[in-house]
């Protein structure tokens, strides 16, 4: 009984993990089709960032709001030099924030060296809940996770910011012409995205090694769950979190570590398969419902 | 228009990784004094050997020995004098990581680098020949490791390439090694078994880590029942495969295998089934971050070192640094060389290598001991033989057998599987993270087998 419970704190705190890592690519992927490939990298300066107050003395929970802050910054740095050039087209993006991801790596060598660095867990050791020790960290994790996309959620679902980025991402001109400053929403986005994924880099890095290359290993993880999620609504994060935690912990569980990467690898390509033929099925419904010709997906 | 935009801030972007990569490039290859000679040998190069050859006359005395066991074979009398016009220069090739995953191995290995040329220089080159050294990186990538043998071979038209970087990368340059007759001297730690007419191999092997260490762990701690977790590939795996026999032989059993996938971030289950195993005794065989990650996040889980002792085969410097520590006290570590080694010619060496690369330098380990004993044993074999034509240089290697050359990192022979008999220390990290030498095994001979012909 214990050794289920476990597995199954297991499983929800890994859902944590990967929810905070992948909210923030599911606005920028997600929501506004970017391609995201330099996702990884917001997470780790975000993790540099706190290690950085950390060895300033600054307090770990003061770290996630800098992190967020300075995140948003370089987020929106990027959508105006790099991002809002390429909207909509993939081969494109795909070049550009591969080549900013290296771009970010070698940067943070240079200023951080390739050493790794550490940050300690602000709250060390395990507490005692429904009959097992569990690390108090990732009760913390879970905690912030599901409060964390909530707060996405409602602000790009419930609130007036959400609608108009939605309208951007679903018709730039007609946006435009209604009145809407789309190269101001679409910053805004492209840097909340960025600040989530910084916010998530900042509470990731009590669990390892904070280094230049941290990055490339969270990335897939989030696209996973991201694309598993099904894109364009951002509560597919959760869906998405939760069933890769789910099939992972399993896996590792009754087989082995290796196998659930292939395991999760396998169910979003499933998920990919039916959600497509699902989707194209519906949308030209609607398209005959209305008569209109589909548009043209976000993504490609 | 915005086609255009786009295709601009797309060169802009490569325009910038070209920068970056290049800088990295370069700051690894500025390394060594005469790179910038580049392929043009004789005169001018020798003229730079020179004027290194002087100006670390005074520091180099921590090779005093290494000059008398190359002295012992009584060579040297068939050089030409050296007033004669110049010599061409004996070229030695360094392939190493300098980025990439394993980039984090490559600072101290560049750092080495410059003490092998100087200090083949300073005692008289070899057989009256100026030492050049050319570095190249790998990337941590077996392409880009290809790329740079070729470059190496080709283009600097080296002697000899002293090799430290992944499996994988020597799996890739073997051939090229072998087509070009090129003497490829692998010094890196890994999981044995490799044989070739061109190649030594130098670095330590899982028997020589393992089945003195094993053994001793048990006794230590009195614990018998082992929980083996590593990252899967073939190095773990080796190393697990032989733990299995000694710690079998030893009286002990293993009660746990697992193997996670590099770059794994999150440990939780793997931490449950080793509480949940019984075990005493935990062996990880886990690398860079999936090691930081492994070892913070099981103190968390009630598994921590005061809970189940560990015996690792490659936490080092870096890794036991950003764990700190509270996570790394007790923790026993097997390998070749440690910079804490408590004998003079390593404590003048290890002097010697902060004072000239400041306080704060990228540690020297294992892997830059290991580069920096494959050139002496490689300088000695060349001063036994008179030569550097491969076959030549490769059986005076050979004939080394039995023939000790004392470095830094102790006692160290060539054998007849064309590996090394090298010492094998165990280090316990202390209480304030300091890292203490608790036992030397002398001589350990590896558990291989070579006959290339």
């Amino acid at each position: 009984m214990d050794a289920l419970t476990l597995e199954v704190l297991n499983g929800v705190s890994l859902f944590a993990v990967l929810a905070i890592v992948a909210a923030g690519l599911g606005v920028t992927f997600g929501l506004m089709g970017v391609i995201n490939l330099a996702h990884g990298e917001f997470l780790m300066v975000g993790a540099y960032v706190a290690w950085v107050a950390h060895d300033a003395g600054v307090s770990h929970w003061l770290a996630l709001p800098l992190a967020a802050v300075t995140l948003f910054v370089i987020g929106s740095v990027v959508e105006i030099a790099l991002i809002r050039r390429i909207y909509r087209q993939p081969e494109l993006t795909i070049l550009a924030t591969f080549g900013l991801s290296i771009v970010l790596r070698q940067l943070a060598e240079l200023v951080f060296s390739k050493d790794f660095r550490n940050v300690p867990n602000p709250v060390p050791g395990a507490t005692a809940a429904f009959g097992v020790l569990f690390p108090t960290y990732r009760y913390l994790l879970i905690v912030i996770a599901t409060l964390f996309v909530a707060v996405m959620l409602t602000a790009f679902t419930r609130s007036r910011f959400g609608l108009v980025v939605r309208a951007v991402v679903a018709n730039r001109d007609l946006a435009e012409s209604s009145g809407i400053r789309t190269s101001a929403i679409n910053i805004a986005a492209f840097g909340t995205g960025a600040a989530a994924a910084g916010v998530a880099g900042a509470l990731v890095a009590p669990l390892g090694a904070v280094e230049p290359q941290m990055g490339l290993a969270y990335l897939p993880g989030a696209f996973l769950v991201v694309i598993v999620g099904g894109f364009s609504r951002l509560r597919g994060v959760i869906v998405g979190a939760v069933a890769v935690a789910a099939l992972q912990t399993a896996v590792i569980h009754f087989y082995d570590a290796v196998l659930a990467q292939i395991a999760s690898l396998l169910l979003a390509v499933l998920v990919l398969q039916t959600s497509r033929s699902s989707r194209s099925r519906r949308s030209s419904w609607i398209a005959s419902m209305r008569g209109q010709r589909p548009q043209a997906g976000i993504l490609p | 228009m915005p086609r255009l935009m786009a295709a601009c801030a797309t060169m802009l972007v490569l325009a910038l990784v070209a920068v970056a990569c290049g800088d990295d490039e370069q700051s690894s290859q500025t390394a060594p004094a005469t790179t910038a000679e580049a392929a043009n040998n004789t005169s001018d190069s020798s003229d730079t050997a020179d004027a290194s050859d002087g100006g670390t006359d005074g520091s180099a005395d921590g090779d005093a020995d290494d000059g008398e066991a190359a002295a012992t074979d009584d060579q040297p009398s068939s050089d030409p004098d050296p007033e004669s016009p110049p010599m061409e220069p004996v070229r030695i090739g360094i392939l190493f990581s300098n980025s990439g995953p394993a980039g984090i191995f490559g600072p101290p290995v560049a750092n080495i680098a410059q003490f092998i040329e100087e200090d083949l220089n300073a005692r008289g080159g070899l057989n009256g020949r100026p030492v050049e050294v050319y570095m190249a990186d790998d990337a941590t990538d077996p392409e880009i490791g290809r790329q740079a043998m070729e470059q190496l071979i080709d283009s600097d038209n080296v002697h000899v390439v002293l090799g430290t970087h992944s499996s994988a990368t020597r799996a890739a340059v073997k051939p090229l090694a072998e087509a070009a007759n090129v003497l490829y001297i692998y010094t890196a730690l890994y999981e044995g078994g490799e044989c070739s007419s061109v190649m030594f191999n130098t670095g330590e092997v899982p028997s020589q880590q393992l089945a003195p260490t094993i053994p001793w762990m048990m006794r230590e701690t009195g614990g018998t029942r082992w929980f083996l977790v590593g990252n899967d590939y073939v190095w773990p795996r080796r190393s697990f495969e032989l733990a299995r026999e000694y710690i079998e032989a030893a009286g002990g059993e293993v009660v746990g295998e697992e193997y996670v996938p590099l770059g794994t971030q999150d440990f939780s289950t793997i931490a449950q089934q080793i509480a949940n195993s019984d075990a005493d005794l935990l062996f990880p065989a886990l690398v860079g971050g999936d090691a930081i990650a492994f070892e913070t996040q099981a103190v968390d889980f009630g598994i921590g070192q005061s809970a189940i002792p560990r015996l690792a085969n490659i936490y080092e410097e870096n890794v036991l640094g950003a764990m700190g520590p509270a996570v790394t006290a007790g923790m026993r570590v097997t390998l070749g060389y440690f910079k804490e080694l408590d004998n003079d010619l390593n404590k003048a060496f290890v002097e010697r290598y902060y004072d000239r690369f400041g306080a704060d330098a990228a540690p020297h380990a294992t892997f830059s001991s290991h580069i920096y004993d494959a050139a002496l044993l490689y300088a000695a074999a060349v001063a036994a033989s008179g030569s550097t034509d491969t076959s030549v240089v490769a059986a005076a290697l050979e004939g080394l057998d039995g023939l000790s050359l004392t470095t830094p990192s102790g006692l160290i022979a060539i054998t007849d599987s064309r590996h090394l008999s090298q010492p094998i220390y165990v280090m316990e990290v202390q209480p304030d993270g300091s890292q203490l030498i608790v036992e030397t095994f002398e001589s350990v001979i590896p558990d291989e087998t070579c006959d290339p012909s």
